[in-house]
């Protein structure tokens, strides 16, 4: 199939958008998407964007089915590892289901690898839902590690009431 | 500059605890360039006591978090602390809540929606203090995994 990946655009963030949406309901968690394409138009085309993403796209005449040309995207940003120096995080990879086994997944990955190695990064992270076995499949295909099984590694987070109460008791400066 | 000497001190004796010493490879200069520069890599904050409650070495910079912006497709910017540390002697005094309240307020200032880390399945003590906190363990509750691609393999991904 005749695709190309290119560099997304400010204009590209409703099709993105898009398939955020189409993402999480895949990953059975849609109620979770509280940013729309206003706020990826605002993060990441400002002067010193938040994240950086690709699109894959097709020419007209292999358009999806709703009349979509963007049919894929990587989203990712830069990290830091104080052991190991620049990383690069893949925030989301995603193929709509009817461009998948086209190796578009494999080129948006690759080419996120290939651009953080440009910049010395030497480590690409993401994480992966245990449930999800063609996305697990897929990665320890590439030679990515399960940390989670390997080592131990368990990812926390605050957020919502339990971030600002952690914030309230900042010491005073 | 001299906080990123303290900071490679630091980081050396917490991946030390964390019993992967051998991981370490960045170095002081890497510190102080990608941390310290035009577009930083990643931001810290230090832990410091007066001089009459110094260490036995003369430190007086006993802790430290160092923490980087990043991005959730669903919920917009984030912040993940990469490190939090407070020195042995330091422990049990709210050092490390400080700090990591800090972190918090911080993000909260920036924006942002969350604050991420990652933990070891074995380190009790940290797991413990931050479940304590109010934080939530997402690879066990929800079945988030953490993926590493690196050397060759990383390697031969990026190949065009």
């Amino acid at each position: 199939m005749n695709f190309k990946i290119r560099r997304a655009a400010k204009e590209d963030c409703k099709d993105i958008s898009r398939m955020i949406m189409d993402l999480a309901i895949y990953e059975k968690m849609p109620d979770q998407v509280k940013i729309s394409h206003e706020e990826l138009e605002r993060d990441g085309f400002c002067q010193n964007p938040l994240f950086e993403c690709l699109v894959a796209e097709v020419p007209e005449e292999h358009k999806s089915n709703e009349g979509f040309t963007v049919i894929g995207y990587a989203l990712y940003f830069y990290t830091y590892s104080t052991w190991k120096g620049r990383a690069v995080y893949l925030e989301d990879l995603y193929v709509m289901p009817e461009f998948r086994g086209n190796g578009i997944g494999t080129a948006l990955l690759s080419k996120v690898a290939e651009i953080g190695k440009k910049k010395q990064c030497v480590r690409l992270q993401l994480s992966v839902l245990n449930w999800n076995t063609p996305s697990r499949d897929f990665y320890a295909a590439k030679g990515a590690q399960d940390l989670t099984v390997t080592e131990g590694w368990h990812a926390i987070r605050f957020d919502g009431q339990n971030l600002d109460n952690l914030a309230n008791e900042a010491p005073k400066d | 500059m001299m906080a990123a000497d303290a900071i490679f001190v630091y980081v050396q004796e917490l991946a030390e605890y964390e019993k992967l010493a051998e991981h370490v490879k960045v170095t002081q200069k890497d510190l102080e360039q990608d941390g310290f520069s035009k577009n930083p890599f990643f931001h810290g904050i230090i832990a410091e006591v007066p001089e009459q409650h110094k260490t036995k070495e003369g430190h007086t910079k006993i802790g430290y978090a160092l923490y980087f912006y990043s991005y959730s497709s669903w919920s917009g910017r984030a912040i993940y602390m990469e490190d939090l540390y407070v020195m042995p002697e330091f422990r049990g005094k709210g050092v490390g809540k400080a700090l990591m309240s800090k972190v918090a307020q911080l993000a909260l200032a920036a924006g942002c929606h969350q604050l991420n880390f990652t933990v070891l399945d074995w380190n009790k003590p940290s797991m413990d203090f931050y479940l304590s906190q109010g934080s939530f363990d997402i690879t066990a509750s929800m079945g988030y995994h953490c993926m590493r691609c690196e050397g060759e393999a990383l390697e031969h991904l990026a190949q065009p």
